[in-house]
């Protein structure tokens, strides 16, 4: 017989029912703050202070070369609302953003299913769909750029089934070619939100499923009322890394089109390079970044707030 | 980037460097030794540099030079970084005139380049292409070569086609109406990359704006001129005229530059719209084709032809050189015969210098011919006052192939632009 720890000692010998001493308990539960003064030192030192020192470039109009420049306050962000190459980076940035978050999260959901059913060769296909989220996003771009080319491999594939009509000039004409890069992200990070919504479907207990399946509940309401509210932590960080990653998006729209023809699919990361460093417009540019750095920031914290109290409720 | 550093130089440099700091100073440092022996460079000509170093390293014995060579996006990125940081070489590409990000006035106005006026061959540079090295009237820029832009003709799928290269507007409508009723279009025109939309405008402004006016960049600047009131709006559109009849291959802003390469080399076109230097690029995809170099006809007069014909990327050294007198030594022997030769012959490009004894290349002979006769303006873009009017240019001309804008309205914004100035 096992006893509860106190239960043998004679009541006068017990301690007094009181919490054990609260820095104690503090020291078990968080390590003293000045563990972490050397990476903090370091990452002040490598990442604070030279962002926030690039922050004050923001209200200069330097070139980037030029040892004199002059403080200008306000000025490029005035300039940035006049010109319509950065509005419409904007809206391109947040029409991906917002596209590739709910194409690639719905693909992954349903390929994470699939992949989660008891298929045969469930763990050979999990390995395909998620390799193209380990190849490098300038390699893909490159491979795409070529397949997307009037004469490449998606126009000849469309002509041997016979939708000729349906063959485009997919990467040079401005009504397609934001929505073929769209979908060269989608085709490579798809897989890669599969494998997050997977650890939360394998985190779902089986005995949960078989109760609802003996109640009575079919497959759409077993996926809605049981296994949607344990996906929630998964589907929060699905779409945090998605609207972030589409925000930020750069190398695969310079690699496909260069942001053309003309600026037909320029986001606010191409246009801050070609700022900087075709134009020589760094103020302008950082101040393009900073934009850029607080559109992030608020994003992805509402999607946070809103996402953690879905969470809460699902749970 | 491809770098090449031996692996015993790092152990030199510091060798070096401590070396000076014990003798009080690095300038007594280096005399004291007899000079150091280590020159540092950084080149955008790739493939072609590799072999003048060699030269050099050769003509001197015991220097060695470190150097990296890159392309011209990343070039401009990293110099940029390295002059405003104070680590820039001794010795760097520095491209003619203004409008890029690493262009001579850009560069020389903060003071980053050595005065090279006093240098001998900067007395012997012809005035075209003096106008694009010097700022304020002080020479920064060893221009070794120039290049042109004209048809680069496919010999083989000529004489199948059974046609022969136009030499006026007349002519080259037929030739591309000829062209494509033989299932080969007459050019290649791979405006995919943004930079390669200009090359044709760039071929009929030659003839259309500057036959007429050669004055006309001193126009502009004096604000006497703009692109939409002068014959620009001709030129383009004889641009938009070549493009209906059919004298590109189908979806050029589809097409990359590597992509038109492509059809030009095997024979799917007749021929390219480009610089000289892609026959270089050419022949590495066909080495059996034979490829020549002609001027883009924009008049009914063959006499009248122009050819933008500039000054190519040059070297220019660092204000600020660790090792100011083996940079001069570098620069002078790219400048000399035997430098300027080998860098040419390499880049399938022209000598800058006359009487370096160069035997040019058959391909060349119309292009050597136009600049002997003085019938070459330099490249629009080279006498722009910022870099802008160029970019609004490129994309323009893709949004006018898109449809989504028109002439009069990107000539306007270039205008506009163009005003803003430096």
């Amino acid at each position: 017989m096992t006893l509860a720890p106190n239960e043998h000692l004679p009541d006068q010998d017990r301690p007094p029912d009181v919490e054990p001493p609260p820095r104690v308990r503090r020291a078990r539960a968080m390590p003293p703050w000045w563990f972490a003064l050397p990476a903090l030192v370091l990452f002040a030192f490598v990442v604070l202070v030279p962002s926030i020192r690039g922050v004050y470039y923001a209200f200069t109009d330097w070139d980037g070369l030029d040892p004199s420049f002059s403080f200008v306050g306000l000025d490029n962000f005035a300039d940035m609302v006049r010109d319509p190459d950065a509005v419409q980076a904007i809206r391109h940035t947040l029409l991906i953003a917002v596209s590739i978050t709910v194409i690639q999260n719905a693909l992954g959901l349903l390929l994470a299913l699939g992949v989660n059913s008891a298929i045969k060769s469930r763990n050979l296909l999990r390995v395909f769909l998620f390799a193209p989220a380990v190849i490098t996003p300038i390699v893909t771009a490159y491979l795409w750029r070529n397949l997307l080319s009037p004469d490449g491999a998606v126009n000849s594939l469309l002509g041997a089934v016979g939708l000729d009509g349906w063959r485009q000039d997919w990467l040079g004409s401005p009504q397609v070619a934001l929505w073929s890069v769209v979908g060269v992200i989608v085709w490579q990070f798809a897989g890669y939100s599969m494998v997050i919504f997977l650890a939360g479907l394998q985190s779902v207990p089986k005995e949960v499923h078989e109760a609802a399946a003996i109640d009575g509940a079919g497959p759409v309401r077993r996926f809605w009322s049981v296994t949607r509210p344990l996906l929630a932590p998964a589907l929060t960080i699905n779409l945090m890394l998605s609207i972030i990653g589409g925000i930020k998006l750069f190398d695969q729209v310079y690699a496909l089109t260069g942001g053309g023809p003309g600026h037909a699919t320029d986001t606010i990361s191409t246009l801050i390079y070609k700022d900087a460093f075709t134009l020589g417009e760094f103020g302008y540019s950082i101040a393009l970044a900073v934009v850029l750095t607080i559109i992030v920031a608020v994003v992805s914290a509402g999607q946070y707030l809103v996402l953690s109290r879905n969470e809460r409720a699902a749970s | 980037m491809k770098t090449r550093i031996p692996t015993v130089l790092p152990a030199v440099v510091t060798a070096g460097a401590l070396l000076a700091a014990c003798s009080g100073g690095t300038e007594a440092g280096d005399s004291g030794g007899g000079g150091s022996k280590t020159l540092t460079l950084a080149s955008v000509d790739q493939g072609s540099v590799e072999d003048v170093v060699k030269a050099f390293e050769k003509a001197n014995p015991g220097v060695k030079v470190r150097y990296t060579t890159s392309g011209a996006d990343q070039y401009q990125q990293q110099i940029r970084t390295q002059l405003s940081s104070g680590t820039a070489p001794d010795v760097m590409s520095v491209w003619p005139g203004n409008g890029n990000p690493g262009a001579t006035y850009v560069l020389a106005k903060p003071g980053y380049l050595r005065d090279l006026s006093d240098q001998p061959w900067a007395a012997k540079m012809p005035d075209a292409i003096k106008s694009v090295a010097q700022y304020e009237g002080k020479t920064y820029n060893a221009i070794f070569g120039q290049n042109g832009i004209g048809a680069v003709y496919n010999q083989q799928a000529l004489e199948k086609a059974g046609l022969t290269p136009p030499d006026t507007w007349k002519d080259l409508l037929e030739f591309c109406r000829a062209a494509k009723a033989k299932g080969t279009p007459a050019f290649a025109l791979g405006n995919q990359d943004n930079w390669v939309t200009q090359l044709v405008q760039y071929a009929l402004v030659a003839t259309t704006v500057y036959g007429d006016d050669r004055d006309f960049d001193k126009k502009m600047q004096a604000g006497q001129a703009t692109f939409a009131q002068s014959p620009w709006t001709t030129a383009l559109d004889k641009y938009l005229t070549m493009e209906r009849t059919g004298c590109f291959q189908k979806n050029p802003l589809g097409t990359n530059y590597e992509a038109s390469q492509g059809l030009a080399a095997t024979g799917k076109t007749l021929g390219i719209v480009q610089g000289n230097w892609v026959i270089a690029l050419l022949k590495g995809k066909n080495p059996k084709g034979t490829f020549t170099f002609k001027a883009l006809p924009a008049t009914d007069d063959p006499s009248a032809t122009i050819v933008p014909a500039a000054a190519g990327a040059g070297y220019g050294v660092n204000a600020k050189a660790k090792n100011k007198d083996l940079a001069l030594k570098f620069v002078n022997f790219v400048m000399s015969p035997e430098g300027m030769n080998l860098f040419v012959k390499k880049q399938g490009g022209l000598p800058s210098l006359p009487d370096t004894g160069y035997a040019v290349d058959p391909s060349l002979t119309e292009l050597s011919k136009f600049i002997t006769e003085d019938r070459t303006v330099p490249f629009m873009d080279q006498l722009w006052p910022n870099p802008k009017v160029q970019q609004t240019m490129l994309s323009g001309l893709q949004e006018i192939f898109s449809d989504q804008s028109t002439p009069e309205k990107v000539l306007k914004e270039m205008d506009a632009d163009y005003k803003a100035g430096s």
